[in-house]
């Protein structure tokens, strides 16, 4: 953020705080919604207004035309959360009105309370995604300010997303605060190894097809178990998201496809090692596996030159191969069959 | 999004929301929306059984599906959590599960693609309407591509930018510099991540993004951007007026049109000069059997 902004930022939201609890004290029920509500800014961007708003974490700056979900690095991204503005005043107000003392109180829990939503909607664009959530990821992106009540916001969120879709938020890497969702629900028949849009197995799987990409694509067991084990799971030992890991990469995750188990050739005594088996080439990428890997080293795929140069060709090779299947009309074939899974 | 929308399903009574007609007045409603959680509103909440979680889930993990694909999906879920229940009216199906949404913030909105007039399914944001989803998955100069695809989409006369306008700009990029190579595998991620997509060299918005981003686009070039004639919904592609200049989805066209042999400018009465396309029929379309990519695509580039 440019110098300057920031205690601007801060001198006008302690100027709306000081107006709102003014109003609350004269028992006003309608302030001035039109500061929020008309977009005073000439600029056909963003109506975010956010004088009265929560502008603590958006930067209310008229000139730039741009607004800012997260006020760091994606500073251009042009986005809002627009109830911001209108909901939550509106929201303030009714309450408010009846009780004049509780004024910071009840303005303090419904931003709390936006923010929940805030969070459940990222957690479940990451879902979407198939991508883990970091703390850290969290924290900038939605929390912000608020960084104090991070868990409550999150538990809050955890018990929306439980409720509505039947997710749990499990914290998978607690030295690293990863997090993913699990799906919880109980299903009538035994698709719990089918069910593999459930999070659990994809973050392991894409850890250990980071693990056999990053070593050549192909990796000895020795170092497969190594990355796991820092990730606090160990062979043997049953986690409660995975189950026991290693019949997980050994057995049910190669009778998927996902991967190929297979002993080193004239390895004596025997060594095994992991490749990619049909189902991940098919159903993932190298370049989404090294996204993977990027997000967890907090970088960017071309931050590792060979292996994006490698992951670069793939796409290649994969938008020739998708232009030819196409073409064929097989791909909709192939929508249908995966429509279930 | 294709002929008058159905009425978005929205809950009515209820003491929070009045009955909302479109998405486009929720937007505008939604000052006046006390989130029913905040209320300790527990009625609608307890609609939700297993059945519509796994519907949401897969729904999410599909972005957006065709209507076909929803009912499929619909009696998947059923099968394998209540397979005794009977399968519920999609619309019905669907406005239970918004109303439990709605205090997220989130819908299941339906809309029709702007080429062929399917109808599809996907779960968008309300509050947060922009780029915002974008936000988290792109950084800086790979947004600011996006925004200028966007704006030469919106421009342009057809609804689709080519591949070299929109590399001719990166030079224009905020943040870190592009080269054009880069650029090109943004451009593809934008495609795999269903906010473009590419037809012969050239990219439009997906119907996701256009579901999604409705809104946004029209707040933010509200000059620029093109309304259709009969449904007042956002327009990318469709087809024009030569003398007065109007515009109509090409699925609107269709309904509008339909056995009239003497199709004629709803404004200003002229012969209508394009060729009309047949009326989407699901029926018509499983039967035949024809896959999606092989049916000659109708003239999606007419203006």
């Amino acid at each position: 953020m440019p110098r300057g902004q920031k205690s601007k930022l801060r001198a006008r939201e302690k100027r709306r705080q000081a107006r709102e609890e003014l109003k609350e004290l004269a028992g006003a029920q309608a302030t001035a919604p039109e500061e929020e509500e008309s977009p005073s800014s000439p600029s056909p961007s963003f109506k975010d207004v956010p004088q009265s708003s929560s502008a603590t974490e958006t930067p209310s700056n008229p000139q730039v035309p741009e607004r800012v979900h997260s006020t760091t690095t994606t500073a251009a991204a042009v986005s809002n959360t627009r109830f911001d503005e209108g909901a939550n005043n509106q929201v303030e107000e009714r309450p408010n009105a009846s009780q004049a003392q509780d004024t910071p109180k009840h303005w303090h829990k419904s931003h709390i309370e936006e923010k929940v939503t805030m969070l459940v909607h990222y957690l479940l664009h990451k879902y979407q995604m198939k991508e883990p959530i970091t703390k850290a990821d969290m924290l900038k992106n939605v929390i912000q300010v608020y960084k104090n009540h991070f868990h409550e916001i999150l538990k809050k969120a955890s018990d929306h997303i439980e409720l509505v879709f039947g997710l749990d938020v499990k914290e998978v890497d607690p030295n690293r605060n990863i997090y993913v969702l699990v799906n919880k629900l109980e299903l009538d028949y035994d698709s719990r190894v089918n069910d593999n849009r459930g999070m659990p197995k994809t973050g392991l799987l894409m850890t250990v097809l980071g693990v056999i990409f990053t070593k050549g694509n192909r990796a000895a067991e020795e170092e497969v178990w190594k990355v796991l084990n820092m990730m606090g799971i160990y062979a043997g030992e049953n986690n409660f998201i995975y189950g026991e890991p290693r019949k997980l990469i050994t057995q049910d995750l190669v009778k998927e496809n996902y991967l190929e188990y297979r002993q080193v050739p004239n390895s004596d005594p025997p060594r095994y090692e992991f490749l990619w088996g049909p189902r991940a080439h098919a159903e993932t990428s190298k370049m989404k596996v090294l996204e993977f890997v990027a997000k967890i080293h907090d970088t960017v795929p071309s931050a590792f030159p060979t292996w994006y140069e490698e992951a670069l060709r793939d796409e290649e090779e994969r938008a020739r191969a998708r232009a030819w299947v196409w073409g064929l009309g097989k791909l909709h074939v192939l929508q249908c069959k995966s429509i279930l899974c | 999004m294709g002929a008058p929308r159905p009425p978005s399903p929205r809950p009515e009574g209820g003491a929070e929301a009045a009955f909302l007609p479109s998405p486009r007045t929720v937007w505008a409603a939604l000052g006046r929306l006390v989130p029913s959680y905040m209320q300790g509103s527990t009625r609608r909440v307890g609609i939700m059984t297993d059945v519509h979680r796994r519907f949401l889930q897969l729904l999410m993990t599909h972005g957006v599906l065709e209507e076909w694909d929803v009912k499929r999906l619909q009696k998947h879920c059923y099968k394998v959590h209540d397979c005794n229940a009977t399968v519920e009216k999609l619309e019905d199906f669907i406005n239970n599960i918004n109303s439990v949404l709605e205090s997220l913030y989130i819908e299941i909105k339906k809309g029709v693609t702007e080429d062929d007039g399917r109808p599809i399914y996907a779960l968008v944001n309300l509050a947060t309407t922009s780029v915002s989803k974008m936000a988290s998955d792109f950084a800086e100069n790979e947004l600011d591509l996006f925004r200028k695809a966007l704006e030469l989409i919106i421009d342009s006369e057809t609804g689709f930018a080519s591949s070299t306008n929109i590399l001719n700009l990166v030079d224009q990029l905020k943040g870190k510099k592009m080269r054009k190579k880069e650029a090109e595998q943004v451009l593809q991620k934008f495609v795999q991540h269903k906010w473009l997509v590419e037809k012969e060299g050239e990219f439009t918005l997906h119907c996701r993004a256009i579901l999604e981003m409705e809104q946004y686009i029209r707040e933010t070039y509200p000059d620029a951007v093109k309304v259709c004639n009969i449904c007042h919904s956002l327009l990318i592609q469709g087809q024009s007026c030569e003398t007065c200049g109007i515009k109509m989805h090409l699925p609107c066209v269709a309904k509008y049109f339909q056995s009239n042999s003497e199709p004629r400018c709803p404004h200003c009465n002229d012969y209508w000069p394009h060729e009309i396309p047949e009326v989407f029929d699901p029926e018509k379309e499983r039967e035949a059997g024809i896959s999606k990519s092989n049916k000659k695509p109708l003239r999606s580039r007419q203006h």
